[in-house]
């Protein structure tokens, strides 16, 4: 598999703070990837430091095999998360900009500039100038400028804060449309929902580390709940006494149930369904923001 | 390289169309202009008409008095919109003297000026003396006028006590001045004006303040643009796209571009305006060749240290008071003019050639102070000036790259030696 992005045991500190320290990383090329982590985790520095614009005290960087960023800067788009733009320039004028900057040509523009505008709803506000616009706005826009060459690797820094529920919608299918032309990206964000919904594999990084790195599948599964909920009919006092339960909590008309290591759900379902009419059976799937909060703690998290 | 034309690019015009840069840009040639002629106006007339000004004189020996009221009548018949009052003191019914009742007039408001006279004048002794009371600054003019008339009164009475024909003396004094610039060729020779010698040496000044405007005035911009990208976190969208050092680079070339321009319409503005006037200034292309290069190379100097001080700053105000005595530098030879002009290769001249802020100026007034600068001093300057740019462009660039994305508290000076050492 090749990659659009491999990071080998980089480290970076300011001062006394260690802010990345011995992060490895593998993008492969046409994947979503979904960069999850607390505030202050390392997630802004390490995705500056993919695009050159802060160096590693150590470890390596590379983007499309190649060792420096800089030559292929302009396959790259980056939306930062502090990010603006121009105040007294037109909108129109900002995606030209931008958009020449990444080595488009006039002919280039004058084609794909109205299009995202379209594509973002701002074509009726394509000559009002950055200040005239609301925040909302401003943050397509700036979308629109970090894709306006249509690179082959996306990095955002937080793309959804800060949007409405419409717009986060319209970032969602411009995202699903890239991935299905093959692009790459790669976004941070804290809303486990996006990460659930759009991605591919997931990394998620505390305090400068990766904690988790894979597949939503993957990670599902290794964080498998050993809980069981389950609904029968008639008394079910006889389901705590079964040898592979190890804890029983009745959660309204249903019963939480707990078993020790090792023990397979499927036999228990026999069991029930040999003492007892099932009504329903489901082995519960940690939700993301389940797994986030167990591996995370919330404890020692610092807010930078 | 295109990318630092494009940043480059759109800072020129993003500079240029701002409604109060035009304005500027127009305003100060039209204003420089209309001084030139606003003062010719006033030197031809004596102003606006003002009430009488009220002079009380002690009565001096009869042939001295009547020569007095007769040149103040003159003048008063002359000049009927700012006539003077002469009023002659006598003593008082109390037995005050007239100096006393003059001086307690003039302190009564009744008065504006009072004269005393002292001596026998006429025999070439004694003083005229002049009283005034909180002379207002209008009147500075007209007590001058009364001084001169006084004075004039006496020296005419001095000829006719000697026998001395005025009109004989004015001959002998009469010695006529032709001041005659030659040309390269033989035959070829220009009467000089006075203008022409003014503009001779007022020329190295104003190219040396034009470089001056040049590189500090657009270094204010300089700081505007940075703060402008810093704080409205436009910084990191363009980092993703070019480098801290293709964006410095751009921004450096598009204000010089600004610069240029400006410098160009002044200069031609005001040579513009001397040739209309009849002053011919002498500014040959090396000259001008050497001028573009050391503006270039002054403003790169500077504004590379502009970008290293603004990038660690979060307001315009906080790197303004950072930047003065950096900005001060650039004043010294405005204010050592004079003593440049009449030494263009003095020690000072010298030191601050070497010092690199001050080099362009330094150099572009030596230059076109005379011809006669060693080629070797030409050539040390822009060693100097050259290596001063790179070291500036080596450390901007590495304080650029680390404070550009640092928000809130301002890095102290060990944290940003600290950036230098970096690699």
């Amino acid at each position: 598999m090749t990659y659009a992005i491999e990071l080998r045991e980089i480290r970076k500190s300011f001062g006394p703070v260690r802010a990345v320290d011995g992060l490895s990383l593998a993008v492969p090329r046409g994947a979503v990837y979904g960069f999850l982590g607390p505030n202050g985790a390392g997630k802004t520095t390490t995705l500056r430091m993919i695009m050159d614009i802060i160096r590693p005290d150590s470890g390596e960087i590379r983007l499309f095999s190649e060792p420096s960023s800089r030559s292929v800067r302009s396959r790259v788009g980056y939306m930062p998360e502090e990010r603006g733009l121009y105040r007294k320039m037109t909108a129109v004028a900002v995606l030209r900009y931008f958009g020449s900057l990444k080595g488009m040509t006039a002919a280039q523009l004058s084609q794909c500039v109205p299009a995202w505008l379209e594509r973002i709803d701002l074509t009726g506000y394509a000559n009002k100038k950055v200040e005239e616009l609301s925040r909302g706005m401003h943050q397509k826009l700036q979308f629109a400028a970090t894709v306006i060459n249509d690179p082959e690797l996306v990095i955002l820094d937080e793309p959804f804060s800060g949007l409405d529920p419409v717009n986060q919608d319209l970032l969602r299918e411009i995202i699903t449309t890239m991935r299905s032309q093959g692009r790459t990206v790669l976004f941070s964000t804290h809303g486990m929902h996006e990460a659930e919904q759009l991605c591919d594999f997931i990394v998620l990084i505390n305090q400068g580390k990766v904690v988790v790195d894979g597949t939503l599948d993957q990670i599902r599964s290794r964080h498998e709940s050993d809980t069981i909920s389950i609904e029968i009919e008639g008394d079910g006092a006889f389901v705590g006494t079964l040898p592979q339960v190890a804890a029983v909590r009745p959660d309204g008309r249903r019963l939480d149930v707990t078993l020790h290591d090792g023990a397979d759900p499927q036999e228990l379902l026999r069991i029930l369904v040999e003492r007892s009419r099932v009504r329903a059976f489901e082995v519960k799937h940690p939700s993301l923001h389940e797994i986030f909060v167990r591996l995370v703690g919330g404890g020692h998290v610092e807010d930078r | 390289m295109w990318k630092i034309g494009k940043v480059a690019q759109r800072e020129f015009l993003d500079t240029v169309k701002t409604r109060t840069f035009l304005l500027s840009l127009l305003l100060i040639p039209v204003l420089i202009v209309g001084i030139i002629l606003l003062s010719r106006k006033m030197a031809q007339s004596e102003g606006g008409p003002r009430p009488a000004l009220r002079v009380g004189l002690t009565s001096p020996a009869g042939e001295l008095l009547s020569r007095i009221t007769t040149a103040f009548a003159e003048y008063n018949r002359a000049n009927p919109q700012t006539p003077l009052d002469l009023q002659l003191l006598s003593e008082g019914e109390d037995g005050t003297s007239p100096e006393q009742r003059g001086k307690d007039h003039l302190r009564q408001g009744k008065l504006e000026a009072c004269i005393v006279l002292e001596g026998d004048l006429e025999a070439g002794q004694g003083t005229l003396q002049f009283y005034s009371y909180k002379a207002k600054a209008s009147q500075i003019d007209a007590l001058w006028t009364v001084e001169r008339l006084l004075r004039d009164a006496v020296i005419d009475r001095r000829y006719q006590v000697r026998g001395i024909d005025p009109a004989m003396l004015a001959e002998i004094r009469s010695v006529p001045i032709r001041r005659v610039e030659l040309g390269e060729e033989r035959g070829r020779e220009q009467v000089q004006s006075e203008g022409q010698r003014v503009a001779r040496m007022m020329v190295p000044f104003a190219f040396m303040y034009l470089i001056f405007i040049g590189i500090v005035g657009m270094g204010q911009h300089m700081i505007t643009s940075i703060i402008e990208e810093k704080n409205s976190r436009i910084i990191e969208m363009l980092l993703s796209s070019i480098s801290p050092f293709q964006l410095m680079a751009g921004k450096i070339l598009g204000l010089a571009g600004v610069g240029l321009t400006v410098m160009a319409l002044w200069g031609s503005a005001a040579y513009g305006t001397a040739t209309w006037q009849g002053i011919r200034i002498d500014i040959g292309p090396d000259l001008l060749a050497y001028g573009l290069a050391y503006y270039v190379l002054g403003f790169i100097l500077f504004s590379a240290i502009l970008a290293g001080v603004g990038s660690i700053c979060n307001t315009v105000k906080e790197t303004q008071s950072l930047m003065m005595p950096i900005t001060l530098i650039f004043v010294i030879p405005l204010i050592a003019w004079p003593q440049l002009a009449r030494d263009p290769n003095g020690d000072l001249a010298r030191i601050l050639t070497y010092v690199p802020l001050t080099t362009p100026m330094l150099m572009v007034l030596r230059l076109s102070s005379g011809p006669n600068l060693w080629w070797g001093e030409i050539a040390i300057s822009f060693v100097v000036l050259v290596a001063g740019v790179l070291a500036s462009i080596w450390a901007a660039a590495k304080i650029f790259r680390t404070g550009i994305l640092l928000y809130g508290k301002r890095p102290g000076p060990r944290e940003v030696l600290r950036w230098l050492r970096e690699k």
